[in-house]
């Protein structure tokens, strides 16, 4: 079947390689590293014991950050009668969980705009990809029995997982066509028609970015079924399969259609859940992904 | 306008002898507005049972029964009783339900409907055939409900977004704060903390003192206000951040905001008669204090103020 649709004019894809990861590695180099406070900001909105002064703190080095955060909540969406000028303010009023999350889900996509390139992937579609991928993965850590503390990190590393797809250029549009032409893994196309694939590139910028292990391993590792050990290993795995799950649910795109759908069973037996369980997440999925999208303004 | 209590207690039913004169009902009032005797009920506790009940003996004989239902918040206490509500089962039944839900949860249909699922309850919410319609509300400054009815809406603070409601009607102010506790500052005063911050510390209380002035305008020159009143002041001290009011708070709060009844409200489901008797004695034993009225809400007893 893959062969009969050969056809598609591959010699478009006629890419240097060597010039290809060159032009990735020197946009990366040229990406502002990650604020600080943005940093921060996710790991204290991620804690649950943070306390007001640590949240307060961390939002308010950063003008920006504050600016927006207080914009979001004088919108519509929060409709309060009174205008909330401060931080303070607005955690007094609303509490700690609403200031943090609202925080956090604006330092995530500023930060993740700040490194895109191409028109390749539309914003709005990828990230909710993104978010059905996180989702999955919270939801599928719950029925692990994970503290809302790591499910909370697992629906970050799903949002981020696919970072490494940002930075490619347009002709990263040739490799979208060919995957879904030849319906195969997109990462199997980016390998073999650019020499570098999205987890590579995602690795760059989370070390540049001083990302955390669990991140960093989701981002870099998310298709590397055979190489996941250990604690991190089933955090990567549940993101993997987050990401499987949002493909077949064909919420939002990431450019890959046609993921390697034998990877779940081996996928759910590393972390210990049958299909049953894979499939029972589907009647909170459609929720939570609405809930976040509306908490993301997406 | 004319109130009618029919559930005070809060937390969970408190039923049995040690209850009787007040009632172990939770929170469910009736309002009732205009010579047309419009219906308006606040909160769908346990109480809400026994005034469908009552509905179904006197309303429907009059005719299809149509009423606004206002929820506080969806806390379990305030939204127990709606399974249990006889009107929605009749297909003539018209009810509006509304309420907030805090920003990240489920509409308000999931949330309260969700509580007719058969894992609770051997009636699903779609088997009803009444005409049902849930609104989900913010805060709003004026809300027309129509014939002349007006309504605001005030957030409060709890740990979940709950609502205060004024209904206002030919000059007459109905007011609801409840579930709520006082803003407070939330953050670090103590000056030797490393994490001490004076200008949050100082920000901190200023905020929470305008922020309680807001509410105290919010129901400013009420008629009748009933305040969250789950505590004394000494238990409070051990209770903070569970989102009640102190007995004494909401009196002083009600004197400044020059209310003239006040019915202290979501009593503790710990507190026997006896000791609500006791209360009673102590902080209104002559019915008022300051030129407010105060009183402890009662299951059945009716406030008039036509």
């Amino acid at each position: 079947m893959i062969g009969q649709q050969s056809d598609y004019p591959r010699e478009n894809m006629e890419l240097n390689k060597a010039e290809q990861r060159k032009n990735i590695e020197k946009f990366i180099r040229r990406m502002p590293s990650l604020s600080t406070t943005v940093g921060k900001v996710m790991e204290i909105c991620s804690r649950t014991d943070a306390s007001p002064n640590e949240l307060n703190k961390v939002i308010s080095l950063d003008p920006v950050l504050t600016g927006q955060v207080l914009k979001l909540i004088n919108s519509a969406y929060y409709s309060l009668v009174n205008k909330v000028t401060s931080l303070t303010r607005a955690i007094t009023m609303l509490g700690m969980n609403t200031v943090k999350n609202i925080a956090l889900s604006t330092a995530i996509i500023r930060t993740v705009s700040s490194a895109k390139r191409s028109k390749a992937l539309p914003t709005a579609k990828f990230w909710a990809h993104s978010i059905g991928a996180g989702v999955s993965a919270k939801l599928l850590g719950e029925l692990k029995g994970f503290s809302p503390m790591e499910r909370e990190e697992l629906f970050l590393a799903g949002l981020l997982h696919d970072l490494g797809k940002v930075p490619f250029g347009d002709e990263y549009i040739e490799v979208l066509n060919f995957a879904r032409w030849e319906q195969r893994p997109l990462i199997e196309m980016e390998r073999e028609l650019m020499g570098i694939d999205h987890e590579e590139v995602g690795l760059m910028i989370a070390e540049k970015w001083k990302l955390n292990k669990v991140i960093t391993g989701c981002i870099s590792s998310h298709h590397d079924v055979d190489r996941l050990e250990g604690e991190i290993g089933q955090q990567i795995a549940l993101v993997s399969l987050g990401n499987i799950y949002a493909n077949i649910l064909d919420h939002g795109y990431a450019g890959d259609p046609f993921p390697a759908e034998e990877n779940i069973e081996r996928l759910l037996d590393f972390v210990d859940l049958s299909m049953k369980d894979f499939g029972s997440i589907g009647n909170s999925v459609g929720d939570e992904i609405h809930r976040a999208e509306m908490f993301l303004q997406i | 306008m004319k109130v009618r209590f029919w559930g005070v207690r809060g937390s969970i039913p408190s039923p049995g002898m040690i209850t009787r004169k007040y009632g172990g009902n939770t929170a469910c009032v009736e309002l009732r507005v205009g010579q047309d005797e419009r219906l308006i009920i606040i909160d769908a506790g346990s109480g809400i049972r026994t005034l469908g009940n009552a509905l179904m003996a006197t309303d429907l004989l009059n005719g299809p029964i149509k009423t606004d239902i206002f929820l506080s918040h969806t806390h379990w206490d305030h939204i127990m009783g709606y399974p249990f509500f006889t009107p929605i089962y009749v297909p003539t039944t018209e009810v509006k339900i509304y309420g907030p839900v805090s920003f990240e949860d489920d509409p308000l249909e999931a949330v309260v409907g969700g509580q007719m699922k058969y894992r609770y309850f051997p009636v699903n919410v779609g088997e009803l055939s009444s005409n049902i319609e849930f609104i989900r509300l913010k805060e709003d400054p004026l809300i027309d409900l129509g014939d002349d009815l007006q309504l605001s809406t005030k957030l409060l603070n709890h740990p979940i977004t709950s609502l205060g409601y004024r209904f206002e009607y030919n000059g007459k102010v109905v007011c609801t704060c409840y579930d709520t506790e006082p803003f407070r500052n939330l953050f670090i005063t103590d000056p030797s903390d490393p994490d001490y911050d004076e200008a949050m510390a100082l920000e901190g209380d200023e905020v929470a003192i305008e922020q309680n002035m807001v509410v105290e305008e919010f129901f400013a020159g009420a008629d009748l206000l009933i305040h969250d009143a789950q505590y004394t002041q000494e238990e409070y001290a051990a209770r903070i951040n569970w989102g009640h009011t102190s007995i004494e708070y909401a009196i002083a709060a009600a004197n400044r905001a020059g209310v003239k009844k006040l019915a202290l409200f979501h009593h503790d489901p710990d507190r026997t008669d006896d000791q609500l008797d006791q209360l009673a004695l102590q902080y209104c034993g002559s019915g008022k204090s300051g030129e407010t009225e105060v009183f402890f809400a009662r299951e059945g007893m009716v406030v008039d103020l036509t």
